[in-house]
């Protein structure tokens, strides 16, 4: 079986996990905690970089997920938890997607196109998803020069319009809005959670755990200057500016001769983001197959209806998109702590499986 | 099966049966004691060799009738015996007269089939300007001589192998013994041996049977023309095939990065060879995607344009009938036309077919309003384009036409997703145990000095460490 290497792992980890924070998050927390949006995501990202340097250090072991539970708790409520995982993962998956397809009709078209234009994302999640988890290490290889290149060209536009003083006085919402924007920001902090699947898949070498929590972390700067950037040209007015990133360079005085270039580096995080948000379904898919086994039929089988489901769904929730934000962000929002925080942690307790032993 | 008796008439009359055709011919001489007879193919056969070398030294010959005291008599480099009339047949066949004489109970085989061969000479793709001018020609034992000329040494293995039950093709299997994967020279022959095939006429026919995915769009066997190529690419650790009857040397494993590495990259300096490559690379993604994305932006981002250039678009366009995404297939079919004709019509036509192309299509075309100026400039740009990359050409004449298409129907998202498609696919390609897509994904650090990027060669101590060659130091 074909594993993904330390380096890969950091690719991930700095360059393509941090893309999906910077599609809809930052006007999302701009909302909640206005001008301390830095706050809530600045917490989000330590602690995901504790969750992963956790979950990291149980890919130690070399033992699968699947392996773990069933050495903890038996092979029958290994096979339940596991798919109870992998139905969050289908959750956590489903926010992203709809946040891509708004994300699409925005920056892809002048006009709103019909919903069935983003019908071959489906197509091509199905195909992922029918591939193993494990050879996505040499994908993450070609993407993580891409999303470098994508971010640079974005923030070197960016940066020249950015006035920093709008972030000051800090601490301007509150300890409301602090926990506001959290709670809002909960849904995209499921990068811990994601890699539980990938246990057993990692080429474990000295150092990858608190390597690749720096990974993350470097990934978290990023974002955090992104976010400073993005409050930086727009201030107040940022709460009406979705797609944050398809936003902020739009005022770089060459635009007007050169046409609208900076979609071009937006197109390049776009081709990361397609990965990234078919991801969790992927895992999800993985999950399942580590629990009843893998013949050959059922990655594809369970792929395509999976895909065929989501899309449905986000044919039937079209327009609906601010109520399930909504759901998400102040009803549902403890379900992303759970499963990205506590399950990670107290998986540092699954006893080894005994062919390890 | 069925051998020699040592009934002249007998044997003569069996061997016409097994090759009833009439340019098979039978020419009969005796010596002082003996009544001889000589089987040959009559188009394939050099008979005044066959004069010089078999029957001169026979008209007086007066010894033994055993086949070695005969074999002696003859003056013919290559002579062997052989019992078996099916093998004598073949051997007929392959252009070597067969002796057989009263009293015989083997047949003897004179090597002097006539050899037609075209002088060796540059060919037409993989050009260099510095650097050998030598290409590969049809003839397999003087492509493997050309091979042998440069790689003089006895770890040189070229293994013959015959393929196809009609056409018996030659096919040498070239590799060095200690630097190619052992894995790789088996599986090589492994799925060489099993090709049951009647006729094999080009090494085309051989990638085929050694391809994984014998449906991918992609290309999945390396392909050369010219002998110090092939014999880098073997040094490198990889297996050659060189196929009778065909110029065109088959390599693997194959990488893709391999077709942005042209010949004289190793005879200039390194910055010129980076530099070069990544125009390569440049001029294949501007020639896939430019026309898509002028189609895509036309129809559903006009933001991607400056206003200036939007302008004199929109002015451009502003009678043709056609959509945007006809207009742009419409031009592209055209030039896929003008480009299949150029290639197969005799090159006195190619004056009047570059007038009519160029003149009556272009021009015409543009001041009659059914197509406009800036489709026509786009599309030239990626003719040319394509062309920077010449091994490739198959392959992505149809990615453009697939990305023309996507942009058409879905936009800019439909171009992301079939590259998404696209990486995915060659990211998790495998090619005889070689990532496809090697040395960038996975990223190799010490392989990437050699792929877009070019590094002198002192820099390059190491053998690609994708093609796990056992024997990885090149240079001590």
């Amino acid at each position: 079986m074909k594993k993904i290497s330390p380096r890969q792992l950091f690719f991930f980890l700095a360059c393509i996990a941090p893309v999906g924070k910077l599609v809809l998050m930052p006007s999302r927390l701009v909302v909640e905690a206005k001008n301390d949006l830095l706050f809530p995501a600045l917490v989000g990202f330590a602690v995901q970089t504790g969750v992963v340097f956790c979950v990291l250090l149980l890919a130690k072991r070399g033992e699968s997920f699947a392996d773990m539970l069933a050495a903890t708790f038996g092979k029958i409520a290994a096979k339940v938890l596991l798919c109870v995982f992998a139905a969050f993962l289908l959750f956590a998956a489903f926010l992203p997607l709809l946040e891509q397809k708004l994300f699409v009709q925005s920056a892809f078209y002048d006009t709103l196109p019909s919903v069935v234009t983003f019908a071959p994302f489906f197509l091509f999640s199905a195909y992922l998803c029918a591939k193993p988890l494990g050879s996505l290490g040499r994908i993450w290889d070609i993407l993580a020069p891409v999303s470098i290149v994508g971010f640079a060209g974005i923030m070197l536009l960016s940066v020249g319009s950015a006035d920093y003083g709008a972030l000051l006085p800090a601490g301007a919402a509150g300890a409301g809005g602090f926990w506001r924007g959290l709670a809002a920001a909960a849904s995209w902090f499921f990068d811990g959670a994601l890699l539980l699947p990938f246990l057993g898949k990692i080429d474990y070498r000295r150092g990858t755990a608190w390597k690749g929590a720096l990974a993350y972390a470097a990934g978290g700067v990023a974002v955090l200057f992104f976010l400073a950037t993005f409050y930086g040209v727009f201030a107040e007015i940022a709460l009406n500016q979705p797609f944050a990133f398809t936003k902020t360079s739009k005022y770089f005085s060459g635009i007007t001769v050169l046409g609208r270039i900076d979609y071009l580096f937006s197109y390049a995080l776009a081709l990361v983001m397609a990965f990234f948000v078919a991801l969790p379904v992927q895992a999800c898919v993985d999950c399942v197959k580590q629990a009843f086994g893998a013949p050959k039929y059922l990655p594809a089988a369970l792929s395509v209806l999976l895909n065929l489901g989501l899309f449905f769904l986000a044919l039937g929730l079209d327009y609906r998109f601010v109520e399930i934000m909504q759901v998400f962000a102040q009803t549902l929002f403890w379900i992303f702590p759970v499963f990205c925080v506590a399950v990670p942690l107290l998986c540092l307790l699954l006893r080894r499986s005994h062919a390890s032993q | 099966m069925k051998n020699v008796t040592g009934n002249l008439q007998r044997d003569l009359e069996a061997l016409k049966r097994i090759l009833p055709a009439e340019d098979i011919l039978t020419f009969s001489f005796a010596s002082e004691e003996i009544d001889f007879a000589c089987v040959f193919a009559d188009p394939i056969t050099d008979k005044e060799l066959l004069g010089e070398q078999v029957v001169r030294p026979l008209l007086r010959y007066t010894g033994e009738r055993k086949a070695e005291a005969v074999k002696k008599k003859l003056t013919s480099p290559e002579v062997k015996t052989e019992r078996s009339l099916q093998t004598l047949a073949e051997e007929v066949l392959a252009g070597n007269p067969v002796l057989l004489w009263e009293g015989a109970d083997e047949g003897i085989v004179a090597g002097t089939k006539k050899v037609f061969i075209r002088a060796i000479a540059e060919p037409s793709m993989d050009v260099a300007v510095k650097g050998p001018r030598e290409g590969f020609i049809e003839d397999v034992k003087v492509n493997t001589s050309l091979v042998r000329r440069r790689l003089k040494t006895p770890e040189l293995r070229i293994e013959m192998m015959k393929l196809g039950r009609r056409s018996d093709t030659f096919v040498a299997v070239c590799y060095l013994e200690g630097t190619s994967v052992k894995k790789t020279v088996e599986d090589v022959k492994k799925k060489l041996s099993a090709i049951d095939i009647d006729v094999i006429p080009d090494s085309s026919y051989l990638t085929h049977f050694l391809s994984s995915r014998p449906f991918s769009l992609l290309k999945q066997v390396g392909t050369t023309e010219k002998p110090d190529i092939f014999c880098a690419k073997i040094a490198e650790g990889r297996v050659g095939l060189i196929v009778d009857g065909s110029p065109i040397a088959l390599t693997v494993p194959y990488l893709l990065v391999e077709d942005f590495q042209s010949a004289e990259d190793y005879f200039v300096p390194p910055y010129r060879a980076t530099f070069t490559r990544l125009l390569r690379l440049f001029a294949l993604i501007v020639a896939v995607y430019l026309p898509a994305f002028y189609v895509a932006a036309q129809l559903f981002k006009l933001q991607l344009f400056p206003v200036r250039l939007l302008l004199t678009i929109a002015g451009s366009i502003r009678d043709i009938p056609l959509s945007p995404s006809l207009e742009m297939l419409l031009v592209l079919l055209v030039l896929e036309v003008l480009n299949e004709a150029s290639i197969r019509m005799p090159k006195y036509v190619g004056m009047a077919l570059s007038v009519v192309g160029a003149l009556v299509l272009g021009e015409t075309a543009v001041s009659a309003g059914f197509v406009s100026t800036p489709a026509i400039i786009i599309i030239a740009f990626s003719g040319i384009g394509l062309y920077a990359v010449p091994n490739l050409i198959e392959q992505t004449s149809v990615l453009r036409l697939v990305m023309l298409l996507v942009a058409g129907s879905v936009g800019t998202y439909g171009i992301i997703l079939v590259t998404a498609f696209l990486l995915l696919y060659l990211a998790t390609a495998e090619n005889f145990g070689a990532p496809v897509l090697a040395p960038f994904a996975p990223m190799l650090g010490r392989d990437l000095r050699d792929s877009l990027v070019k590094y002198n060669l002192g820099s390059l101590p190491m053998r690609p460490k994708t093609l796990k060659s056992p024997n990885r130091r090149r240079l001590k």
